[in-house]
């Protein structure tokens, strides 16, 4: 079931750039979905119309089926339902305390106070920052202010979470953890859209993956048809995820069988291994 | 940054804000109503040693802190210690350290060192967010609230800025020479107003992000034993502010 759509969509920024132009893109309910894009191409503005930031000057945005409301209540409730992660934490944070900018979601949504409570507690139990909750905002580090952000938006208990570049400026165990994070909360039944550079990551973590050029979704692929689907990729400038072209050249030496592609470096590795062991044991 | 340190780092971080509060008031009537230098130095000694003992705040760092206002009390009191005195003819001008100028000096001094004490203890030993949230439970006006908590947290992200274009610039000779450093200055400042500007905006869009419709509401830290403490510190502030009427 299609959760959210955007239907040809265009957005033209008032000094006469181009945010979107002609953008038509699905996200199904329940999926890992990863936007791959280069810098400018209308990723950020994408984003801000799933949120409702942004209205889209020409086509639709449409919400579990039915096209936005963007009157004040039509807003209140989609924005409770898509939560919006900022590229830069700084830019997302504006209360002290890392307990009370958790709080500011589920507040102006008016629950009473015992309920912001539960849900700031979860939240920040949710991406492992609970022992920081009485901090100051500015003593935390950069990936924990990146979590501070995410449990903002997930203490609003969101269907679909979109997240702005969430890996950018990660260091390898930050990134380790952060995939914990999102993967709880996939398992939680939580639509994830994130948008990244990283094409291995994309493709070893995500089930859909969403190409974007000058403001247009240009391809929405599956995950596993990446390997043929080459050409889309290209088309942008992008290699193929290195396991791929690993995969292949392996398969092309006659070191591994044909069949279907590993999705990461690991599951190559056992799909070697095995292969091995099983032309030593014919060798014998 | 030295006061936000002692503020988090102190003993009495947990203490109810309400409690601290209290007894910094009770210091700063008890500085009023101490007349004499004597009951002042008492009320002084007395609120340094509980910040010092009590909230465990280092002697070094307190000084430090309070190094700023001494300056300005010290200039202050030359003012009043001295007075200029246009002579009969009005050719001249002199001069003159007043009996009545110092008893005012020794007066006011004794007082201000007082009420700088009694501050001291609350923002050396209570953060900022915790003051908002205290402020916010006395009803003071939501927009000045708000000013504050945007404020504080702007401080941090605005000296974020001007550390890092700082670094950039003397990364690239910036500073070099005077001329060369007059110049950097204006460009700081010039990439200041924007990057504010800017971060006002993405600001905005984030608290619409989340659902914001008008004032900016948190969740309020709750303390344990508020009652107790506040009931102790009420106890504190009498005593202070007794010792303060007996000496006098």
């Amino acid at each position: 079931m299609t959760l959210l759509e955007l239907d040809n969509v265009s957005f033209r920024y008032p000094d006469g750039s181009v945010g979107l132009n002609d953008c038509s893109l699905a996200i199904e309910r329940g999926s890992r979905n990863a936007l791959i894009g280069a810098n400018g191409s209308g990723k950020t503005t994408l984003f801000q119309h799933c949120n409702g930031l942004l209205r889209p000057q020409s086509g639709v945005v449409r919400y579990a089926g039915a096209a936005f409301d963007y009157s004040r209540g039509g807003l209140r409730q989609l924005r409770s339902r898509v939560g919006l992660v900022f590229q830069n934490p700084d830019h997302q944070l504006f209360s002290a305390s890392v307990q009370e900018d958790v709080s500011f979601g589920p507040i102006n949504l008016g629950f009473d106070e015992a309920t912001v409570r539960r849900r700031v507690s979860e939240a920040l139990q949710a991406v492992g920052m609970a022992e920081c909750a009485d901090k100051a905002v500015h003593n935390l580090s950069f990936g924990q202010k990146k979590r501070v952000c995410i449990a903002g938006v997930l203490a609003m208990q969101p269907e679909l979470l979109v997240l702005d570049e969430p890996m950018a400026g990660l260091d390898y165990k930050m990134r380790t953890e952060f995939l914990t994070v999102l993967d709880g909360l996939h398992a939680q039944g939580i639509t994830l859209l994130l948008a990244t550079h990283d094409i291995d990551f994309a493709y070893r973590w995500a089930d859909r993956i969403h190409l974007m050029a000058a403001g247009q979704c240009t391809a929405s692929l599956d995950a596993t048809d990446l390997a043929e689907k080459g050409d889309a990729l290209s088309a942008l400038g992008l290699p193929l995820p290195t396991v791929i072209e690993l995969h292949r050249r392996l398969q092309a030496q006659g070191l591994l069988p044909h069949g279907c592609v590993p999705r990461t470096h690991g599951e190559l590795l056992v799909l070697l291994e095995t292969n091995t062991y099983v032309k030593e044991a014919a060798c014998r | 940054m030295l006061i936000e340190q002692c503020a988090y780092a102190n003993r009495w971080r947990r203490v109810s804000p309400a409690a601290k509060a209290l007894f910094a008031l009770s210091g700063l009537v008890a500085s009023f109503a101490a007349s004499t230098p004597m009951a002042a130095v008492a009320v002084v000694c007395l609120l340094a040693a509980v910040t010092w003992i009590g909230a465990g705040v280092p002697v070094g760092r307190y000084l430090r802190v309070a190094a700023p206002a001494f300056f300005f009390l010290a200039t202050s009191c030359l003012s009043l210690a001295f007075s200029l005195n246009l002579n009969s003819d009005g050719q001249a001008l002199s001069f003159q350290l007043t009996p009545a100028g110092l008893q005012k000096v020794d007066e006011v001094s004794g007082r201000s060192l007082g009420a700088l004490a009694a501050l001291l203890f609350l923002v050396l030993t209570t953060p900022l967010i915790d003051l908002i949230a205290l402020l916010r439970r006395l009803k003071t006006p939501e927009v000045l609230l708000e000013i504050m908590i945007l404020c504080y947290r702007m401080l941090f992200v605005f000296s974020d800025a001007v550390h890092d274009t700082l670094t950039a610039q003397s990364a690239r000779l910036g500073y070099a020479t005077s001329r060369l450093a007059l110049r950097s200055l204006g460009g700081l400042a010039a990439n200041l107003t924007v990057q504010v500007w800017q971060r006002a905006h993405d600001l905005h869009v984030a608290a619409q992000a989340r659902n914001n419709d008008g004032p900016l509401r948190f969740l309020e830290p709750t303390f344990a034993h508020t009652g107790r403490d506040v009931a102790l510190a009420a106890a504190g502030g009498s005593v202070l502010i007794a010792l303060a009427v007996v000496l006098s």
